[in-house]
């Protein structure tokens, strides 16, 4: 027992240190910064105050900013998980070379990094981009895409997607085929065996992907800088703002600490609505 | 009461025929097994009739409907699985109004339904469960409540009791059987089991390669059966090869084999093993051969020997203990071996199913 008890310390311990020096170290830091004064030219003054909160609550231009980042979480994981479950099914049903094929179709777009793709959506949505031309053929008016919360929901949808689909596919290929043929057998149409069966059954794969895919937007950088432009802000880039840009380290670190609370708290309010929904 | 009709019923997966033009009838309030090994077609069959496997031709009809076309919920099917297959977020009483509730039935109604059906599997007090918090046996007792409750007009069982250890397959398996008589439902359930088969079936399917070998009753198949394949399957047998002579056959070694169901077709005679009576004495009728004792094992009620016959054949033989009383069968003794010329029965030479099996089992 004493043994097994050291080699899993063993085992964790390079993990843990890790995590303790990359994460829970910088976190302790950004809280203490996040108490401290910023006077212009002095950079950072140390005190324990909790005015860059109180200031953050009093804006309301930084609320916006707030209530924006929300709601584009909110609506990115809601059409994320409806694009993503079909996918998900069919993966999840897949069998042999097929599957490996869908999987790396599903997996591929990972291969480039945020940005690059931000890039490509600005060639897609520019001036004279792609839709701007397919439009212009089709002989209708033009619309303004770039530099849109639309250009910016497509992005973040783009990025988010394929992870929600690996998430819910993983949950789905537990659930057991025969269930739904039970149902199906009782007189269940495929609608029907897929509402009361099926979607029951991968909740807590929905949750997960859900919760994924919102953390995901909530913290969202290169895609609303890229394809937002300048009078669109989210919380992350926000932050970097006011860190990078204005040297108030204070106000950048309590931007953070609320970003990464509404974040926790919403996501734990939702695990709790849908835990107690599945308990019936 | 419906009855069950497939008629030349085909299915192939590429150029593989999983079912191979197989026509069959479970009659009105039957209970038929399709018996076989894995990859036999008697699982692609049973899901064809389901509505789960779309067949390549051939119909299947339920009653006078012909429901070849007709998708799964509109087949008025009862469905038990081998794994349940039990709606794990919903509590029993849920998991059997769930069909009812499909129908739109009314709420009191299901109430009455569903504890009518719960009291016929003996689960009276087990509405508020959940799946989970049930043994193997009562769940599999709650997937037949829910397949019954909705008076299908045939019930599919999918190696029900595979899932369940011996002792309680023996009491699920004349559970399903009371029961079947007692809603006079017709039934067709797959197994690959010979003992399940016999003691539950009215009739049985033997198949092999995705075809229908030989159907009738455990009996019919046991003391005739129609060649070697169902002959192995159900039940244990020797094999011996011989060709026909008058009264009986010649074995390969030269014996002379007096036979009641001598055919000039047959190239193989089988004798059962509790066909084959064993003395340490000569004693006088036909079919007397001299043999020596191979090999022995008590098994309570009986005694397996292995014979190795003075002209080379050599035979299985089960012999009740107590006739065997205190004889000592031990292997190298000489004994005299007697075959009833009533169980020395031929069938065809080296008919094997039809078709080597090449394809897999429905893909799960």
């Amino acid at each position: 027992m004493v043994r097994s008890g050291l080699t899993a310390a063993g085992l964790l311990a390079p993990a843990s240190a890790v995590v303790a020096v990359g994460l829970v170290l910088p976190l302790v830091l950004l809280f203490r910064y996040s108490l401290n004064r910023f006077v212009p030219g002095q950079f950072m003054v140390e005190a324990l105050t909790a005015e860059n909160y109180v200031r953050f609550a009093a804006d309301p231009y930084y609320l916006a900013i707030l209530r924006t980042t929300i709601l584009m979480a909110v609506g990115v994981t809601l059409v994320c998980l409806v694009l993503a479950f079909p996918v998900a099914m069919v993966l999840a049903r897949a069998r042999g070379r097929w599957k490996t094929v869908l999987l790396l179709a599903v997996v591929l777009p990972l291969f480039v990094g945020n940005a690059v793709r931000a890039a490509g959506w600005m060639v897609a949505f520019g001036q004279r981009g792609v839709v701007g031309s397919l439009m212009e053929a089709a002989q209708l008016p033009p619309v303004t895409l770039m530099y849109t919360p639309f250009a910016v929901f497509v992005g973040i949808l783009s990025v988010n997607l394929p992870f929600v689909v690996l998430t819910l596919s993983s949950v789905l290929e537990g659930i057991d085929e025969r269930a739904s043929e039970a149902a199906l057998s009782l007189g269940a149409t495929p609608a029907a065996a897929w509402r009361l069966v099926t979607l029951p059954l991968s909740l807590p794969g929905v949750l997960a992907a859900g919760v994924l895919c919102f953390i995901l937007t909530m913290n969202a950088y290169a895609t609303p800088v890229l394809l937002g432009g300048p009078r669109f802000r989210m919380m992350a880039p926000t932050v970097a703002g006011e860190v990078l840009q204005q040297s108030n380290w204070p106000f950048g670190a309590a931007i953070s600490f609320v970003l990464m609370a509404v974040t926790l708290a919403l996501t734990a309010g939702a695990n709790i609505l849908v835990a107690r929904r599945h308990r019936g | 009461m419906t009855a069950v009709r497939l008629d030349r019923l085909t299915k192939l997966y590429g150029a593989t025929a999983a079912v191979d033009d197989v026509t069959l009838e479970a009659r009105e309030g039957e209970l038929l097994v399709l018996l076989g090994p894995s990859g036999c077609g008697k699982t692609t069959t049973l899901r064809l009739v389901a509505g789960f496997v779309e067949a390549t031709s051939g119909t299947i009809r339920l009653g006078g409907r012909d429901v070849t076309r007709e998708p799964p919920y509109r087949r008025s099917i009862g469905l038990v699985f081998q794994n349940y297959a039990l709606f794990p977020h919903l509590t029993v009483f849920e998991n059997v109004a769930f069909g009812l509730r499909r129908r739109r039935v009314a709420e009191a109604e299901i109430g009455a339904r569903v504890r009518r059906a719960l009291g016929l599997v003996r689960l009276d007090g087990f509405e508020g469960r959940l799946p989970r918090q049930l043994s193997g046996g009562q769940q599999q007792r709650v997937a037949i409540a829910r397949a019954v409750v909705i008076e299908p007009d045939v019930l599919l069982l999918d190696e029900p009791l595979s899932n369940l250890d011996a002792k309680l397959r023996h009491d699920v398996r004349l559970e399903l059987r009371r029961l079947q008589k007692a809603l006079s439902i017709t039934a067709i359930m797959v197994t690959h089991d010979q003992d399940e088969a016999m003691a539950v079936g009215d009739r049985l399917a033997v198949m092999g390669s995705g075809r229908i070998q030989q159907v009738g009753t455990p009996a019919e198949l046991y003391r005739s059966p129609a060649n070697r394949f169902v002959a192995s399957f159900v039940g244990r047998a020797n094999f011996l090869d011989a060709s026909p002579a008058p009264g009986g056959f010649v074995l390969a070694s030269g014996l002379a084999l007096a036979s009641e169901h001598a055919s000039a077709s047959a190239g193989t005679v089988m004798i059962r093993p509790e066909a084959v009576e064993v003395a340490a004495e000569p004693r006088p009728g036909p079919n007397q051969f001299p043999a020596t004792v191979d090999a022995a094992a008590f098994l309570g009620a009986s005694w397996d020997l292995e014979l190795a016959l003075d002209g080379g054949e050599r035979l299985m033989a089960t012999v009740p203990a107590a006739r065997a009383g205190t004889e000592d069968w031990s292997s190298g003794r000489r004994v005299f071996v007697r075959v009833d010329p009533a169980a020395a029965v031929g069938i065809p030479g080296s008919e094997r199913p039809a078709t080597p099996a090449h394809h897999e089992e429905t893909p799960r």
